[in-house]
């Protein structure tokens, strides 16, 4: 066998996906389980002659069919798909995380056990006799230190020994603990099922399923069944009361059993408690502290993200002129100099600007992420972020989009479950980013002097309530129910980070980041050069002038004039650009740049020109029209990218996008109105 | 007996009953929590989640939850 497909089955914070990492690099593909709001990764990797397909299965404590990421494991590994299922453990917390492998014992696919953090567990005291677990499961048992790629040998090994996918788990003495079972319940549902199991399920694993209430085993039971034995069993069951509390109480008398006389330990009881832990999840100073690391964490991917950011800029400028003079001296048209410079490497500056910020911000909150402090931010916003059905680790998106979106949708990727984290990219959209507030500031104090502080609170309070309502939309059709109920999280112990891996696996994803970025920000941006485009810079001259004063009786419903309209518009490409297209498209003295100048922010704004034409220009109605259009609208095209990327959902990047549209054009023709009525 | 929500910082004791649809079931056994399991309370502080310790692990629950779960406090 030259190929073989291997599926990583653990708990949340097992290492799971820094194994997974560690396995295949950049070689990865993501994507979503077809019809459900589960991401689904997979990973290659070729080791000796061998290619390996690596499935990183989603992050569950068991195996029951409560959630979507449940059903997904559980119909991977009964599809029959995988060759070998790895279940990987934390050593330092063996017992605990040893669930998932007594949840999965008596599924008779070929499994090899994992023991995670041997490091930690270690340091710990903790003795633990991996070769004695291994004689009493009958697989192999393969201690690993995930983040540290050196200790992947004994793995390799493992995989490469022909007997490791023939050997089936031991599943006799947790077979007998569940016959031990009180009145003999467990004895009388075995019994009514076929001996030899049904596909990958032994009957001993269906029967306790069964007894935990689990719907996706009946389905599976109630076929092989006869109608008298149907009967039989819905009568047995229904007189079982909490099943699950007594196949736990024997899943976990089997993980004792297993690790009685495989494990010695120095110390038992609860680890002391630093200083800083009592802090972080302290009432009081919790909620200040994680919002302080939050911040400071933005500041240091700025730190990161800006010289390479001025770099970018400056060799692409220079490598602009370049082509131009080249180009010219060449006799090539106009047209193709424009559309190469000021179309394509605007784009490939976007592009680049964005995987830098992308690149300084997984790299800090990954950090972050690694030495276990998010999972106290999670504690702490717990009932705050519970308000919109979030996670409390859903803060962090929200306080970083307030310097710029594109970090809060990236952000957003410490979040476990994929519908969350596309229902928190959609709200973070909301979060007003630096860029916003120059616009705004300028268009309300012109317009409304010391009234502007006004119009900025009405914006935040109107911000908090798309955010409410917004949730609402969204998180119906992404969060499930069993995603809503409250808070069991372990809190794991602090860590020290691993940098190297951490700074490995960050810079490997890089590529694949700016590839995708370019495709979408290089389509949009041709796409508006072409609409501005205009041979002698007269506005009057381009396709946007065109439509704009077209469509003109169609905007002014929502108090948007064709001038306000196209800015509204050029926004969506980027905040900061809706100044300069203002000014240009306002025919603003000393304005004589093109508006696609102005679009891509390469213009310089005299603002004080600016505001004065916009005074004659428009009326306060349509001034406050225009700022509720502009401040609800898409934050920009990289922070569309960075969605795309994220959620890899097309569609639902689509949604947002067209949903933060809709919602604009509805603030700005209330906004209007309202405008009317106080004017 | 008490529940688990209104024990106090640093009393140890077992879990004697856990209350709750099948899905809250799976979800407390699969963290670790069974009946008569070992817990320390770490932290129980007014408005946030319940910090537990329970085989080798620190658990948050929240509070709601908590009221599901009742402790046999060992006196000390």
């Amino acid at each position: 066998m030259k190929q073989m497909t291997i599926a990583l089955l653990g708990q949340p914070n097992s290492g799971k996906s820094t194994l997974f990492n560690g396995l295949t690099g950049s070689r990865q593909h993501v994507g979503n389980w077809p019809g459900k709001t589960v991401e689904r990764k997979e990973g290659y990797f070729a080791f000796d002659g061998k290619n390996y397909t690596v499935v990183d299965l989603p992050g569950t404590y068991g195996l029951s069919a409560n959630s979507e990421e449940e059903i997904v494991t559980r119909e991977y590994i009964a599809s029959g798909k995988a060759d070998l299922v790895c279940i990987l453990t934390d050593a330092s917390q063996l017992e605990r995380s040893l669930f998932m492998l007594a949840d999965y014992t008596g599924i008779r696919t070929p499994v090899i056990l994992l023991l995670n953090m041997m490091d930690v567990a270690e340091q710990q005291g903790k003795e633990i006799s991996s070769t004695s677990i291994a004689k009493k499961l009958g697989i192999p048992v393969v201690p690993i230190i995930a983040a540290d790629k050196k200790s992947y040998g004994d793995l390799f090994k493992t995989l490469k020994e022909p007997e490791t996918i023939s050997t089936m788990l031991d599943e006799n003495i947790l077979s007998d603990l569940y016959k031990r079972m009180e009145r003999g319940v467990f004895k009388q549902v075995f019994s009514l099922l076929p001996e030899e199991g049904i596909g990958v399920y032994s009957s001993s694993w269906l029967a306790a399923k069964l007894i935990e209430q689990d719907s996706m085993a009946m389905e599976v039971v109630w076929d092989a069944l006869s109608t008298d034995d149907r009967n039989k069993l819905t009568a047995l069951l229904s007189q079982v009361r909490d099943g699950s509390l007594l196949t736990g109480d024997c899943k976990f008398k089997w993980i004792e059993s297993l690790l009685r006389d495989s494990v010695a330990e120095r110390k038992k009881g609860a680890p002391k408690r630093s200083r800083f832990d009592r802090l972080a999840t302290s009432k009081t100073w919790g909620k200040p502290l994680s919002i302080a690391i939050i911040i400071l964490g933005l500041v240091l991917s700025m730190v990161i993200a800006i010289p390479f950011m001025g770099l970018f800029s400056f060799l692409l400028s220079a490598l602009s002129l370049l082509i131009t003079h080249g180009l010219s001296d060449a006799g090539a048209p106009a047209l193709i100099i424009s559309l190469l410079c000021d179309g394509v490497l605007t784009a490939v500056t976007f592009a680049l600007m964005m995987v830098v910020f992308v690149f300084g911000i997984s790299l800090v909150f990954g950090f972050i992420e690694e030495i276990g402090y998010m999972a106290r931010i999670s504690y702490t916003f717990d009932n705050t972020m519970a308000k919109f059905g979030l996670q409390g680790k859903a803060i962090m998106p929200f306080i970083i989009s307030f310097g710029c979106n594109i970090g809060g949708v990236t952000g957003t990727r410490v979040i476990d479950s994929w519908g969350q984290r596309v229902t928190t990219m959609a709200l973070s959209w909301v979060v007003p980013c630096a860029a916003t507030w120059g616009v705004v500031g300028l268009v309300s104090s012109v317009f409304f002097g010391s009234g502007a502080v006004f119009v900025v609170l009405s914006l935040f309070a109107v911000a908090l309530l798309h955010m409410v309502i917004t949730s609402k939309i969204f998180g119906k059709q992404l969060i499930k129910d069993s995603d809503r109920s409250g808070l069991i999280m372990e809190l794991p112990p602090y860590h020290k980070p691993k940098y190297k891996n951490l700074l490995r696996f960050v810079l490997n994803r890089m590529g694949d980041v700016l590839i995708r970025a370019l495709k979408i920000i290089i389509l949009v941006s041709v796409l508006f050069w072409a609409l501005s485009y205009t041979a002698d810079g007269n506005v009057e001259n381009s396709i946007i002038y065109t439509i704009g004063t077209f469509i003109e009786p169609v905007t002014l419903w929502f108090g948007l004039r064709w001038q306000t309209f196209m800015a509204f518009i050029a926004s969506a490409m980027g905040k900061e650009a809706a100044l300069g297209v203002l000014a240009s498209l306002f025919n603003t003295s000393g304005e004589a740049a093109g508006i696609w100048a102005a679009m891509s922010g390469q213009a310089h704004v005299n603002t004080s020109s600016l505001g004065g034409a916009l005074l004659t220009g428009i009326s306060k109605a349509e001034a406050l029209a225009f700022i509720y259009a502009f401040f609800f609208n898409v934050p920009c095209l990289m922070a569309v990218a960075s969605t795309q990327q994220e959620s890899h959902s097309v569609r639902w990047t689509f949604r947002i996008v067209g949903y933060y549209i809709v919602t604009a054009l509805l603030m700005a023709t209330l906004a209007y109105y309202i405008g009317l009525l106080i004017f | 007996m008490i529940k688990l929500n209104t024990a106090k910082d640093g009393e140890t004791g077992w879990v004697a009953s856990i209350k709750g649809n099948t899905r809250f079931l799976n979800r407390i056994t699969s963290i670790g929590l069974t009946i008569g399991s070992e817990i320390e309370i770490i932290q129980n502080q007014e408005k946030c989640p319940v910090l537990i310790f329970n085989r080798d692990t620190v658990i948050a629950i929240n509070r709601s939850e908590c009221e599901k779960i009742m402790v046999e406090v060992i006196e000390r």
